[in-house]
């Protein structure tokens, strides 16, 4: 094996690039926004503020206002205390223009800055409210208001620490599309797994029209999750539908339309749905791991007299264990990120009762445009999938990479 | 084969090819109804007799509808090219990294594979809010630059698939290739890829399809109907108020015709595909 040179390092510059911006840079960048109130449809919140910012042209209108306003009533105020204090509000203000006149738009401004912008800002409020207790001032209701913009101007910062993930475990929704998840994961990797390994034991055998097995197993899994799931939202139909007609006329529903207007019905509809995708292919896979067992094994049992549902459990199963296990970590971690089947199928209906964590914050990222607690919701899965994934390989014994 | 000769001995049997059998029909039975659907009038598809096998006065008015109206070759095209770009670019870029982490030896290799690893299993809905982000920063929504963030739902795949296979070719080739008086890419382009040509080609394929079915990232960023791919104009036929089934069926039809071609003409790849990403050594 040679050592690696200039040369050889451009043969991964590529992919260090791709996986690089558009792998692990928005990875790392989810996880910044779950620290903050990052929400894009508030002007306050769309953005990332670590420091406090300063909205210079609001103040700058606001200022000049006040000043206005308190320099017309200069004349009413007669007492000469009372005089000073209204003319040390002005310069104040007048003091922070200057300080700020050659901002524009909002900035970041340090903790010096924000602290003398509150002292104005008290200073002018209780100021301004002596003013109005004393004095008939002509703009006696509008003056608080715009000395409330003082504040106003300043824009506190959206970091909220870990605010947003203990929000997100009392939130019911959360917990709610978690347990749905754990369910639909759950029922339809254990189906997939069952059919999937009796239908791949079924196809060693050795039979005729092998070709057209594979191909007729291949296509459920190669055609889009989408195109699938509205298919199934057809045949699932109420009035239209074909098997919840069936499902129907053989007992298992009251009407036809339980099927998707259910809760429970929905989430049997969609488990099904997706258990008709992807046993085919738990087929294919397990049936790969299944020629890889010689045949001799099966004709020494044979010859020690063992019948066939010895052989399925002492050597069949053993010998299969990692493919299983592969298979299953994969199957486990795309059940547990599904997004198409249940977004095209239910929408996550009837009634949240169809929502996974997928779904979930999808819709919170992208319909209520929250994208900081749409990413608290999705690191806690990033955290389910490292568990998932660290139990599997656990129980694989040894490391998946070592078989590079 | 591993247990042929016992099959064989023992003949056919019932309960075997009647579990075949309900596992074919259960397969391919939403295909065929959906086919039926396809040419039915509007009025059978809910009718009296919305269950009829035979169509009672076949039409095409749906095809038609969903080609005409729905322009539905638009979304096939434009997926046509989404992901052949996706595929060519990413199969140059795995078969690179795959033969730099299968022959040559460098630090951080492991960390490398290591992050390749966890790529695949994260999900994609982490990247998918500073994607959008950055996508409007830069002005590429509704655009075919999406064709880059699809790297990481293909690439990991790609890679792995193919250090799998480089792994497999023997090294002596090269050896003597190089003491010839070969450079790296001059080795690369001569020997090692035409030997690895099955196995890239295995990953276009693939990578082909994962591309092609690709949803999340198609229906947030490009969300304008000219630059929908097949998944997403697919998903819009479903609207709030009505769904029609005749169209949905009819446009269904029509996309999964590319789908059975790949899987008709390749299908051997892709098992070899599959398990070698996942299952076997």
């Amino acid at each position: 094996m040679r050592k690696m040179g200039i040369r050889e390092f451009l043969f991964i510059v590529p992919i260090l690039l791709l996986i690089g911006i558009f792998s692990l840079w928005p990875v790392l960048q989810s996880f910044t926004y779950s620290f903050f109130d990052f929400q894009l449809n508030d002007r306050t919140k769309s953005g990332l503020y670590l420091n406090e910012r300063f909205n210079v042209d609001l103040y700058n209108e606001t200022s000049l206002y006040i000043d206005r306003f308190i320099s017309q009533d200069m004349e009413t105020i007669s007492d000469e205390e009372d005089k000073e204090s209204a003319q040390e509000v002005i310069d104040q203000l007048a003091n922070l223009n200057e300080e700020f006149s050659n901002e524009e738009g909002v900035i970041t401004i340090s903790g010096e800055q924000k602290e003398q912008v509150e002292s104005v800002y008290k200073n002018a409020d209780e100021t301004v409210q002596n003013l109005a207790d004393e004095y008939e001032l002509q703009q006696e209701e509008n003056l608080p208001l715009l000395v409330d913009d003082i504040k106003n101007s300043m824009i506190e910062s959206n970091f909220i620490g870990l605010q947003g993930y203990k929000r997100a475990l009392q939130d019911h929704f959360v917990l709610d599309a978690l347990w749905h998840t754990l369910v639909f994961t759950f029922a339809s990797v254990s189906l997939e797994l069952v059919l999937g390994l009796g239908m791949a034991v079924i196809m060693n055998q050795g039979i005729r029209g092998k070709g057209f097995i594979r191909t007729a197993s291949l296509i459920p899994w190669a055609i889009p999750t989408a195109v699938a799931a509205l298919m199934w939202s057809y045949l699932y139909d109420g009035s239209a539908g074909v098997v919840a007609e069936i499902f129907a006329n053989i007992g298992i529903l009251d009407r036809p339309t339980d099927l998707l207007q259910t809760g429970a019905g929905a989430m049997t509809a969609a488990i099904l749905a997706d258990v008709w995708k992807t046993t085919p292919y738990m087929a294919i896979l397990l049936l790969a791991g299944l020629q890889n067992i010689p045949n001799s094994l099966y004709e020494a049992s044979s010859i020690d007299g063992a019948n066939k549902v010895q052989d399925f459990f002492k050597i069949t199963l053993p010998l299969l264990k990692p493919s299983i296990l592969v298979a299953l970590l994969f199957r486990t971690l795309d059940a547990f990120r599904v997004f198409d089947l249940i977004y095209v199928l239910t929408g996550g209906g009837p009634g949240g009762s169809t929502e996974t964590l997928s779904v979930y914050s999808y819709k919170v990222m992208f319909g209520q445009t929250n994208f900081g607690y749409g990413s608290v919701v999705v690191m806690i899965m990033f955290i389910c999938v490292a568990i998932i994934s660290t139990i599997y390989v656990k129980f694989l014994g040894t490391n998946i990479m070592d078989r590079n | 084969m591993a247990n042929n000769t016992e099959a064989n001995k023992k003949g056919f049997s019932w309960p075997f090819w009647g579990m075949l059998s309900i596992y074919l029909l259960v397969v391919i039975f939403p295909f065929f109804w959906i086919l039926i659907t396809s040419f039915k009038q509007t009025g059978d598809i809910y009718g009296n007799n919305p269950f009829n096998i035979i169509p009672e006065n076949p039409t095409l008015q749906h095809y038609a509808d969903v080609i005409f109206e729905k322009g539905i070759f638009t979304a096939i095209w434009n997926s046509l090219v989404v992901s052949g770009v996706t595929t060519i670019y990413i199969v140059l870029v795995a078969t690179f990294a795959a033969y730099a982490i299968s022959r040559f030896d460098f630090r951080g290799k492991n960390i490398l594979l290591g992050i390749v690893l966890a790529v695949s299993m994260f999900p994609q809905m982490i990247v998918i809010g500073p994607i959008y982000n950055l996508f409007i920063d830069l002005g590429w929504t509704n655009s075919y630059w999406i064709t880059l963030p699809y790297s990481s739902i293909t690439l990991p795949m790609a890679v792995w698939i193919l250090v799998t296979h480089f792994n497999q070719i023997p090294l002596a080739l090269e050896e003597s290739a190089r003491i010839d008086g070969a450079s790296a890419f001059q080795t690369l382009y001569k020997i090692v890829f035409p030997l690895a040509a099955p196995g890239v080609f295995t990953v276009a394929i693939i990578t082909f399809i994962t591309a092609w079915n690709e949803f999340v990232l198609a229906i947030t960023i490009n969300s304008n109907s000219e630059y929908h791919t097949v998944p997403v104009a697919i998903s819009f036929l479903r609207t709030q108020f009505e769904i029609l089934w005749g169209q949905v069926a009819a446009a269904t039809t029509l996309v999964t015709i590319p789908t059975l071609l790949i899987v008709l003409l390749f299908q051997r790849q892709i098992v070899n595909g599959l398990t070698q990403g996942g299952v076997k050594e």
